[in-house]
């Protein structure tokens, strides 16, 4: 271990805000990254607050204008997506990484601030269109036409605005990709080989080539778009007051293209994250590790060709082929999740919170896996699209895995962020209170999918039978948004008086935990030596030495 | 990770586990006591169609995986949880267990087996359910609109674009609606002027999406045994600011009686609109005009002695009208609809004075106002 004496007290940063504001140390702007996604994970959960609370009964009660309520849906869906999650992995990924294969900083650090300090700038952007005469309102997939500038459709600079936030999230995201790929693929230790990395700096890797490869594309569309609303362009508008020419379905099709692997984006690190706390808190090696390496490649490689499952009702998909491929996906997956069983059985588990969240998003992502074969059947999702089946599907995925993942990470890695532990108690309150409130959200939103109830309405009839289940969900709603109070009580104290972490509270495997924590700038004075996928391990165990 | 002797649980904590407890008793109870309506609603409703049938055949098939799938895999989550927690003061290392890959590839083989067949038999389905008759009963049109749904009658030999026979502009009420006849195969044609609906009918089990620029179209098949039936329609693609009033209803008639109300459509569509009443222009002209579905005017004021309503619908293939509704809701007065760009005279005969609502009866959420009559 690194005979370091740095206490959580001295830490090893200046603290002043001009500090934080020029750093290019990864560590620091990892830290950024989670607290700005934070920040935007409560101001879109305040939108959906808004959403639930007018849902919970029949009638117009609490958003009056249901412009503003296809605006609350709107950005909660953008915000969420592009501001929270991808954000947050990166985040995760840029403070972890690095430390993991044993490197001093990323690549590029200057490039690494610059991604950064995009996403803040992007952030405002897109909330401006509420003070510039209403936000985008077409929805987060802003389909065309309804994304162009015509009336009853989106006028006003919100949807401009969105374009341009995009736009420079998406630019963000290739240079945080580009930053990945060359840090994984030149900067690793001595002996750390491609298959002794962390599977979440596997993930990571994946991620980043679906990034660069994918983000592109949406970006350009997003131009394009930009061009239609504001240049009398028709890429992807039909008809309109100058004539038409331009496809709907073109649109759909170019988004989709990134946007479905976006879902592997805001997933894979996740599990990532969970692949590294399941072993720890099991006290085994991650079972079957070159069968997780291949199948995170795989579902990278299958979620290119499973775009098009979004749009199986346009009457313009080939659908067979989208069917299988979107099947097909379903076995890496499983594969995974039997991984992750198995490195639990025979195990000897310590219920800490960092473990809790990884079972949380274990028996979540399950379900969210689950009812979205139901859709990869053709006929079954001509019943179930664009209905709350669907809004709970994507839940299932994004919250029940990402957002649980996320908290898992939160968790385990607190502590050498930081140099202190969040306090358990907090801990387990929050995990109780937001798994109870999730399924109550989520849950019956399958039901009222299947009863026949479409997204993204303001009001639905009385007599309809779909009052109970709506203010069930929205109960859960709130419940959510409560388990973000101990959340946030949690973090506030523990920086203040949290039991200090040491190097290595978890007993963990990885070489982050071979550092001081926090760590210092650079990161190491030593490595342990690296023989195998979990160096820590075998430090511990006497079968490596400190160089 | 402490090896101390395990300190006897806070107060906080036996509250908690207390909590939890009464709570689980008593969604086990409700549960039990509502098994029936809870385990109906995880299946769609009853299928109305043929077609949705068949759709019902397949969820059931995925259903039963899923649950078996879940249970299983569930099952096992749980049971590693419950079985191998650390004991207190247990410092030993578990058998490191690197993997198997007999397991790898049973887990591989299995889940791909399962998701081919699934594959299969929906493609089946997909088929069947896609089929398009080559001698349709009869052929409509449901043209979608910000925000309302018309549906045209075609002759049988018609194609997408074929001028209607006629149309039907209310898209909901017991005049208007998507008329069907029950046990013959009905071919839809979706059209949209402006931007992407959805026709969903959630008893059919079924949606497609209306794209301008396209023709999506698909078959309809509604059993005979169903006639006389009302089923609710609504957009299901997110269309704009009107989008949760875009309902419409589909009527189930019986052949016969499919036949009259056909014959009467097409007897009213070529009779000869009856003149203008001459001196129509009574009392003052009003202007009111329509336009991107709002009225320009919230309120009007006009003489108990009767007046006209200058009409200008300025929206391009949407269709508005002209209603006044006294305090109770009751109709007082109905222009005729008008499809823009159009302007129209609505002559309205006296009213008694007093304060009114108008509306476009198509539109009442987005188009109203006050009428004071003096």
């Amino acid at each position: 271990m690194a005979t370091t004496t740095l206490t959580p007290a001295a830490s090893a940063y200046r603290t002043g805000l001009y500090e934080w504001l020029t750093t290019t140390d990864h560590k620091r702007i990892g830290i950024l990254y989670i607290v700005n996604s934070f920040i935007f994970f409560f101001i879109g959960g305040l939108f959906a607050l808004g959403v639930r609370t007018e849902l919970a009964q029949p009638g117009l009660q609490f958003v009056h204008d249901e412009l503003l309520y296809n605006q609350l849906f709107t950005m909660h869906g953008t915000v969420m997506i592009f501001l929270f999650i991808i954000p947050m992995l990166v985040g995760f990924g840029n403070y972890v990484a690095p430390l993991q294969i044993g490197a001093p900083d990323m690549a590029f650090p200057r490039i690494n601030a610059l991604s950064f300090w995009m996403l803040p700038l992007a952030g405002v952007l897109l909330l401006m269109g509420f003070l510039t005469g209403g936000a985008a309102q077409a929805g987060w997939t802003s389909y065309s036409p309804l994304a162009q500038d015509r009336p009853l459709s989106s006028t006003g600079p919100g949807e401009d605005l969105w374009i341009m936030a995009l736009t420079l999230i998406g630019t963000s995201s290739i240079l945080g990709g580009i930053n990945f790929l060359v840090t994984i693929f030149k900067m690793r230790a001595p002996g750390m080989t491609m298959f002794r990395m962390p599977i979440l700096v596997w993930t990571v890797l994946v991620t980043s080539v679906l990034v660069v490869m994918a983000t592109p594309v949406l970006t350009s569309a997003l131009i394009m778009l930009f061009i239609d609303r504001n240049y009398g362009g028709h890429f992807f508008d039909p008809g309109g007051p100058n004539g038409g020419g331009g496809s709907a379905i073109l649109w759909q099709n170019v988004f989709w293209f990134y946007s479905h692997p976006a879902v592997y984006i805001m997933v894979l690190p996740a599990m990532g994250m969970i692949s590294e706390i399941l072993p720890v808190f099991s006290r085994k090696p991650l079972f079957g590790y070159k069968a997780f390496v291949f199948a995170t490649a795989g579902i990278g490689a299958l979620g290119f060709s499973v775009w098009a499952h979004h749009m199986f009702t346009t009457g313009q998909v080939f659908l067979p082929f989208f069917s299988l491929m979107t099947f097909l996906i379903a076995v890496p997956t499983g594969v995974k999740m039997f991984n992750w069983i198995f490195t639990l059985f025979r195990g000897k588990l310590t219920f800490s919170t960092p473990l809790l969240f990884a079972l949380g998003f274990l028996s979540m992502f399950l379900i969210g896996g689950i009812n979205g074969a139901f859709s990869a059947a053709v006929p079954v999702d001509f019943a179930l699209q664009d209905t709350y089946w669907v809004v709970a599907h994507l839940h299932y995925v994004l919250f029940g895995g990402s957002v649980f993942g996320v908290m898992a990470g939160l968790y385990y890695w607190f502590p050498k962020m930081t140099g202190r532990m969040l306090n358990e108690t907090l801990g387990k309150i929050q995990f109780v209170l937001m798994f109870v409130g999730f399924n109550l959200t989520f849950f019956p939103m399958h039901q009222l999918g299947l009863a026949g109830m479409p997204r993204r309405i303001a009001d639905y009839a009385s007599d309809a039978g779909w009052n109970d289940l709506n203010l069930a969900a929205t109960i859960g709603g709130f419940t959510i948004a409560a388990s973000t109070l101990p959340l946030i009580w949690n973090v506030f104290s523990s920086l203040r008086a949290g039991k200090p972490a040491g190097d290595d509270p978890w007993e963990a495997n990885t070489l982050e935990w071979a550092t001081s924590s926090p760590p210092p700038p650079y990161n190491f004075d030593h490595l342990p030596e690296i023989r195998s996928e979990r160096p820590l391990f075998d430090l511990r165990h006497g079968r490596t030495v400190v160089h | 990770m402490s090896t101390a002797p395990r300190s006897r649980p806070s107060s906080l904590a036996i509250a908690g586990w207390l909590v939890a407890a009464a709570f689980g008793i008593a969604l086990a109870a409700w549960v039990v006591l509502n098994a029936g309506t809870i385990w109906n609603s995880f299946f769609p409703p009853q299928a109305k169609s043929v077609e949705g049938q068949e759709i019902r055949n397949l969820y059931d098939i995925v259903f039963i995986f899923a649950v078996v799938i879940f249970a299983v895999v569930e099952g096992l989550i749980i049971w590693s949880v419950i079985r191998y927690r650390r004991k207190p003061g247990d410092d030993e290392l578990p058998p490191q267990t690197h993997g198997n890959n007999l397991a790898e590839i049973t887990w591989t083989l299995i889940p791909t087996v399962i998701v081919l067949f699934l594959f299969v038999v929906s493609w089946q389905t997909l088929n069947s359910v896609e089929a398009v008759s080559p001698d349709p009963g009869l052929k409509v049109r449901a043209v979608a609109g910000q925000f309302q749904w018309s549906f045209d009658y075609l002759p049988t030999d018609a194609t997408g674009d074929t001028k209607a026979l006629f149309t039907v502009t209310a898209p909901v009420g017991p005049d208007g609606g998507l008329v069907l006849p029950a046990g013959q195969v009905t071919h839809l044609y979706l059209k949209s002027p402006d931007v992407i609906h959805a026709f969903y009918v959630p008893q059919f089990l079924f949606k497609r999406d209306v794209v301008p620029g396209l023709t999506n179209q698909f078959d309809l098949d509604i059993p005979a045994s169903d006639a006389g039936q009302t089923y609710r329609g609504q957009c299901a693609e997110l269309c704009g600011v009107g989008h949760r009033i875009m309902l419409f209803e589909v009527h189930a008639l019986a052949q016969a009686d499919f036949k009259a109300w056909m014959d009467k459509q097409i007897a009213a569509a070529n009779a000869t609109p009856p003149p203008a009443p001459s001196g129509a222009a009574a009392g003052p002209s009003i202007p009111l005009v329509a336009q991107n579905v709002k009225f320009d005017q919230s309120t009007l004021t006009v003489p108990a002695t009767g007046f006209t309503i200058h009409y200008d619908n300025k929206d391009a293939g949407t269709p508005h009208d002209f209603v006044i509704l006294d305090n109770a809701g009751s109709k007082v007065y109905g222009s005729p609809v008008v499809t823009g760009p159009k302007g129209a005279d609505f002559p309205v005969p006296a009213i008694a004075a007093g304060t009114y609502k108008f509306e476009c009866s198509i539109h009442p959420t987005l188009m109203f106002g006050t009428l004071t009559v003096q």
